[in-house]
């Protein structure tokens, strides 16, 4: 690096003492509702968005205000249809559905989250590191994620659960690393793109360390298609971690997981008592397509190919 | 072309060798005892001794790793826990019924997802193309085990037109004479019409429960290759050259928008072996997902080992297939490599 490229990026630092030129602050409040207007102006965004909130409320608020308890048992009202007492009816031990459903939330949104996050932060780190840095190490991550790859991703999770251990939390492992090669992939890709984009030498030729480089230019770049991926991976870790329930690898019987919930009313849904599965699964058929909508309108306003703009 | 075949097929045996280490890790090496496992938690420490001793717990990883690999190549894939019966006979015994299944159910899929599909692109009509993309989101948010529960409920338990859980075939009838062991080919091998006409109705709940994902998934990739290609400039000149819509559309834009969907065919077989563990027992179809279901249940691992691994060979087999053939179909990646080889 000559003393020439020096002394312009000293030029740049002396002219803004303030450092980066960052976002106007004193905006920020209007820049955000302008943001949630827009948001809201975007029907396909605000109802999956509207949808999840709903679900999140309903996981937080109906398990504390409602009265009848999850687990509690009444025999005498078992396999009681829907009524005033029991919106949803009650199942083969009397338990309140509403209150098992209510529950059940909690645990998926609340699980499939941390499954969420989990693979994100492995597998980006993953991809950022790989991508970032090259050479051997490179390669032997990415031979790992091809060896992840090489299973279809519910039959390794299911492989995980069975050699952890069944149980709710080796279910999320197994979700969780069946997700760290998409997210691992994907950055890399983008990690790579961005290397060789021109504002990525200007800041190396103005003296920026690469650290800086990473933490300041790259990953800001690559958290769009971060976002969109881990939108349509909530949807699959719900997916995922109800089915593992629901063949008995995931969270077991007295558990109200919409997954086990779904067997355990299985036998009862022939013979007229529908209810007992029929609202699990409808509860997990809203979350998941919600999300997945979300994620797909995610990507074609974030893309940065797509329709970056019009936001 | 051949230098890229070999690069592919090598690439392949890595991801199997990968994929076996990592099976085999995550089975072998990670867990509790799989002694313990087998004898039970009451069994003498002497037992379970002897026992790793017998199956070779004892031995270096290394020599563990090269036994599990060549016995599960050579097809000695142990016994079930529970009944003692060899798991190659067992899931022998099965798979017919699975691939019956999964084939049908292929076969239905595709047909909706390019009927579907040619439906909401062929005419810019917005209301269908947004029934198309609703389904096809409705479908991706289903989880194949609560349509099948849905599927039997509206047509079984209510409208009373399809036949309930009771397998491949109802109570009274019997089974064709066995060539294939897939009750609607031998059926109709025998001429038994009726037969036919039974395992068929059999096939229909269970075949869509199974496709539902890989329909909504098709749907969208053949939607977006299919507006993507109509747009085209050969499209317009097939046109111009006085082509009928129709005809244009059935030669020129439809072969160009499937050729992508091949891909998506290690996609489908996942979703169809891992769909057959869910939904197998809804309608209790005595297939393997059926056997591993009951084998989860029953902690009988040697038949979910196997089939985990057979399932990753199979994948990574079906996904080399795939990229071999779409270079054979399409000269596009051909020809790019013969120039540079």
């Amino acid at each position: 690096m000559g003393p020439g490229t020096l002394s312009i990026g000293e030029d740049v630092a002396a002219a803004r003492p303030g450092g980066p030129p960052g976002p106007d602050r004193t905006s920020l409040s209007v820049r955000g509702g302008q943001a949630l207007r827009a948001v809201l102006a975007d029907r396909k965004l605000a109802v999956p968005l509207g949808v999840l909130a709903l679900m999140v409320l309903f996981a937080i608020f109906m398990p504390i205000f409602w009265s009848h308890g999850p687990d509690k048992q009444d025999l005498i009202n078992s396999l009681g249809s829907p009524s005033a007492s029991h919106p949803l009816g009650t199942d083969q031990l009397g338990r309140d559905v509403l209150a098992r459903v209510a529950t059940g939330a909690r645990i998926s949104l609340v699980v499939a989250t941390l499954v969420t996050l989990a693979g994100a932060i492995v597998g980006g780190l993953i991809g950022l590191f790989a991508g970032t840095l090259g050479g051997a190490s490179d390669g032997v991550v990415m031979r790992v994620m091809d060896a992840i790859l090489a299973f279809p991703p519910l039959i390794l999770a299911m492989a995980v659960t069975v050699g952890l251990g069944i149980g709710l939390d080796t279910a999320a492992i197994g979700v969780s690393l069946v997700s760290v090669p998409w997210y691992a992939r994907l950055l890399r890709s983008e990690a790579l793109r961005i290397r060789s984009l021109p504002f990525i030498e200007a800041a190396h030729a103005m003296g920026a360390t690469r650290g800086r480089i990473i933490a300041r230019h790259v990953v800001p770049h690559m958290l769009p298609v971060l976002f969109i991926q881990m939108a349509a991976a909530f949807g699959y870790a719900v997916l995922a971690l109800a089915g593992l329930s629901f063949v008995g690898l995931g969270a077991q019987v007295p558990t109200p997981e919409w997954g086990a919930m779904i067997t355990e009313g299985l036998s009862y849904s022939l013979t007229g008592q529908w209810w007992i599965s029929i609202c699990p699964g409808v509860a997990l058929l809203i979350t998941v397509t919600a999300a997945s909508m979300l994620s797909d309108r995610m990507r074609d306003l974030l893309d940065p190919r797509g329709q970056y703009a019009r936001l | 072309m051949g230098r890229v075949i070999a690069m592919r097929v090598l690439g392949s045996v890595g991801a199997v060798f990968g994929a076996t280490v990592l099976a085999f890790m995550i089975m072998r090496v990670l867990p509790g005892n799989p002694a313990r496992l087998i004898l039970g938690p009451l069994a003498t420490s002497q037992a379970v001794t002897a026992l790793n001793h017998h199956i070779g717990l004892d031995q270096p990883l290394y020599t563990q790793y090269w036994r599990y690999i060549s016995d599960f190549f050579q097809g000695n894939w142990g016994y079930s826990y529970s009944d003692g019966a060899s798991v190659r006979k067992l899931i022998g015994e099965r798979a017919p019924a699975t691939i019956e299944l999964a084939l049908f159910s292929f076969v239905i899929t595709m047909l909706a997802a390019v009927g579907l599909a040619l439906l909401s692109t062929y005419r810019h009509r917005p209301i269908t193309d947004r029934i198309v993309r609703g389904a096809s989101y409705l479908g991706f948010g289903t989880p194949p085990f609560f349509l099948a529960l849905l599927l039997l409920i509206v047509f079984f338990s209510t409208l009373h037109i399809l036949p309930g859980p009771e397998g491949r075939l109802g109570v009274q009838a019997a089974a064709p004479a066995a060539v294939t062991r897939m009750y609607t080919i031998d059926a109709l091998l025998a001429g038994e019409l009726g037969t036919f006409w039974e395992a068929l109705k059999h096939l229909i709940l269970p075949g869509l429960a199974l496709g539902i994902s890989s329909f909504s998934f098709l749907v969208r990739l053949l939607r977006a290759n299919l507006l993507e290609v109509s747009r085209e400039p050969f499209i317009t000149v097939a046109r111009g050259k006085g082509l009928r819509r129709w005809t244009a559309f059935r030669r020129h834009a439809l072969p160009n928008a499937f050729l992508p969907t091949l891909t998506a065919g290690g996609l489908v077989l996942g979703e169809f072996l891992a769909g057959s563990v869910l939904i197998e027992r809804v309608f209790n179809w005595p297939g393997v997902g059926s056997l591993v279901f009951d084998a989860i249940v029953k902690q009988d691992y040697a038949i979910v080992q196997t089939f985990i691994l057979l399932s990753a060979v199979m994948f990574v087999l079906v996904n080399l297939a795939v990229d071999l053939l779409y270079a054979v179909i399409d000269p596009r990646v051909r020809i790019p490599t013969v120039a540079t080889a």
